[in-house]
């Protein structure tokens, strides 16, 4: 029988937004008159105010040795329920009750110091996570080791390589002694290298140590590393606890994720045709919100023409997250008519590596451009969900590109 | 088959803003307590040419500035004897007057860890504390050696003194504490503070005397708010450990000033307590 590790009843936090409602005063000594009013009225006329549920009647509960994953778009709430279960916020409403001591890293490098050495810092960081000093010196051996900053130790952290300064912190981190771990997107830092330590820290950590972990990140994939079971959060509210690959699928299918159809504003200037809309579909025709990464994929653009167009092109680029142009594809040159047009641009040779991705599309007439867009439509390539069983991909980071190439070995 | 019972906390949240004064964790966070001082004391005068060296030329300068300032304006006392009054004034007033300080920036200075970790929140203002005594103990070596030199050994009753700092330090945290609390939400304190002090310099006996206050001619309500101000006493008292002789001592007001510390304590904690739950909301 599982025991319970935490226990969630009727909480919600609520927030006061307050809104000021435009100043008056322009001058310097008019808005200075302005906050004496303010000062001395009692009555708050120049503020709204108003309540914004950040949490909204959120129910769970989590077995021992569960590994958590808390899944949802930002502002979805995840990081309020880590910081009311930390105890660092309270809740507006309910009542959380665990067992066991909690840690909670919602940040990695809590209260580090600049001008300490890394020695002073383990020892001030492991206490602020609530470590005893004889915890941190049975742990410090392994700390250090971890952290690779062994030469290091006593130069002030001011001085140390970004990295390197990350690494130390989480070293402190995963050396915790705690029933129930919190952690909050801190492997978001550091290289790829880093991370996969990370996560295999992590990993051991909840299998070796059967620890309760609570785990929010916006990377699928290590949620689904590191994770058995999840938490949906939409909204303040929790759409559904189930078994991690389950949420992971629901997420993506939710539509909570990237946008799959773009309608596009009107021109300014009148022209003889503009795009109406852009959808993002597979070959089937279902719209994908995430494109799952080595899946096919393709643009279908709607365009609607006022007047007869010339020699008529439709560009499509594909652009990488770091403004690099990945590949640009063009229709062949056409005299059309007045109507309702589509237009398809399948991708179903080229797979890219996940992330985001900007789509440039133009019109032309002439080789005269006179529709371009470039700053409206972002597509997500994800590799989580089913995704990670396709075997046409042995690695999804390992370039931007993941087709291979033809490979041959020849014996001379 | 065994059966293996292990003690697992319970804790429990909820939404009520109650919080009390939890001694046992405190003791459990003692070693956070000690990093946290520690790490203030030793990063205090880093990246200074001359480090170490100014918790000694700080004290000094002040004692100097004051003492022959104080040989100037009164020539009615000998001047060595006026000089090591003033300075037994200031050293103290340093140790009072920085701790106000310190604790009450306490909590803003620390917000990255109030809104990133928990842990009981009167560990910061506590460890504040620290600097401040070490600063003094420094200052205070100077001061003997200065009087012992000058004078010669203080009266027997210098086995009060730590009585009387521990009282002021007291005192200091309440008032500290109470800025701290509403600096979380205000930071207005923090630009109101400076002048609280400088008026607590002028109503306190640090450079004017009690005796010299109560000579002047002043309506006499006046004179009696100088009296109930706690510091007049603890900086008396203060002199009194050192010199032998109480200046204006009335036991009335003395009781008073007493009540109106402990008062101040009670007030404090309790405005701190009532609020700590919400602090990384306002911070």
């Amino acid at each position: 029988m599982s025991q319970i590790a935490i226990k969630v009843e009727n909480v919600s936090k609520k927030y006061n937004l307050l809104h000021k409602q435009k100043d008056q005063a322009d001058s310097l000594i008019g808005s200075f008159g302005g906050s004496i009013k303010n000062m001395f009225s009692s009555k708050k006329t120049s503020t709204l105010n108003e309540e914004f549920w950040a949490l909204q009647d959120i129910n769970f509960e989590i077995n021992k040795g569960d590994r958590v994953g808390i899944i949802g778009r930002n502002g979805a709430g995840k990081s309020t329920l880590l910081k009311i279960l930390s105890r660092i916020v309270k809740p507006s409403t309910g009542s959380i009750e665990y067992y066991g001591r909690m840690a909670s890293l919602l940040e990695v490098g809590t209260g580090f110091h600049g001008d300490l050495s890394g020695r002073e810092n383990i020892y001030l960081n492991g206490s602020i996570l609530g470590m005893s000093k004889h915890e941190i010196d049975a742990k410090f051996d392994e700390i250090v080791a971890f952290s690779e900053v062994e030469k290091f130790l006593d130069t002030p952290v001011k001085r140390y390589s970004s990295g390197m300064y990350v690494r130390l912190a989480f070293a402190v981190a995963a050396h915790l002694e705690t029933e129930i771990l919190i952690v909050d997107e801190v492997l978001a830092v550091g290289d790829a290298a880093f991370q996969k330590k990370c996560i295999g820290k992590m990993n051991e950590i909840s299998n070796k140590e059967g620890k309760t972990i609570l785990f929010v990140s916006h990377s699928m994939q290590s949620v689904q590393k590191i994770c058995n079971t999840g938490i949906f959060l939409q909204k303040g509210k929790i759409i559904e606890q189930n078994t991690i690959d389950k949420i992971v699928n629901r997420y993506l299918q939710s539509g909570d994720t990237g946008q799959a159809s773009f309608d596009i504003p009107l021109p300014n200037e009148p022209i003889n045709g503009y795009i109406t809309k852009v959808i993002i579909e597979n070959k089937q025709g279902q719209i994908l919100h995430e494109i799952p990464v080595g899946s096919d994929w393709r643009v279908r653009i709607l365009i609607n023409v006022t007047q007869p167009i010339q020699h008529f092109i439709v560009g499509l680029g594909i652009v990488s997250s770091f403004d690099t142009p990945i590949r640009t594809s063009w229709s062949l040159p056409e005299n059309i008519s007045v109507g309702n047009y589509e237009i398809i641009f399948d991708n179903d040779d080229v797979m890219l590596t996940s992330g985001l991705y900007k789509l440039v599309i133009g019109l032309s007439s002439h080789v005269r451009t006179f529709q371009y867009i470039d700053d409206l439509i972002t597509i997500i390539i994800s590799d989580a969900g089913d995704a990670a069983n396709n075997n046409r991909i042995i690695n999804t980071d390992s370039g931007l590109i993941l087709n291979p190439m033809n490979v041959t070995l020849n014996k001379l | 088959m065994c059966i293996f019972i292990t003690y697992i906390m319970k804790t429990v949240i909820t939404s009520s803003d109650k919080s009390f004064l939890n001694l046992s964790e405190l003791r459990r966070y003692s070693g956070l307590f000690k990093y946290l001082s520690l790490r203030d004391v030793s990063v205090r005068y880093k990246q200074t040419k001359i480090g170490f060296a100014w918790s000694i030329i700080r004290p000094l300068i002040n004692i100097l500035i004051f003492g022959c300032l104080s040989i100037l304006v009164d020539k009615t006392q000998l001047p060595t004897q006026k000089f090591l009054m003033v300075s037994a004034g200031v050293i103290f007033w340093q140790l009072l007057s920085s701790a106000i300080n310190e604790v009450s920036n306490s909590l803003t200075v620390n917000s990255n860890i109030l809104t990133k970790v928990y842990l009981p929140k009167l560990i910061l203002p506590l460890s504040s504390l620290l600097v401040c005594i070490i600063d003094f103990l420094i200052a205070f070596v100077i001061f003997i050696l200065l009087f012992i030199f000058l004078k010669g050994l203080p009266t027997w009753q210098l086995i009060f003194l730590p009585i009387v700092i521990l009282y002021g330090l007291v005192f200091c945290f309440s008032l500290g504490l109470l800025f701290a609390t509403a600096s979380v939400k205000f930071r207005d304190v923090k630009f109101i503070l400076p002048f609280i002090i400088q008026i607590l310099f002028y109503a306190s006996p640090v450079f004017l005397s009690t005796e010299f206050i109560l000579k002047l001619n002043m309506p006499e309500f006046a004179k009696i708010i100088y009296q109930l101000n706690p510091f007049v006493y603890m900086l008396n008292a203060f002199k009194y450990c050192i010199y032998g002789s109480f200046d204006n001592f009335n036991i009335l007001y003395f009781g008073i000033s007493i009540g109106i510390t402990f008062l101040t304590l009670i007030v404090s904690l309790k405005y701190f307590l009532n609020f700590e739950k919400s602090f990384a909301d306002y911070i």
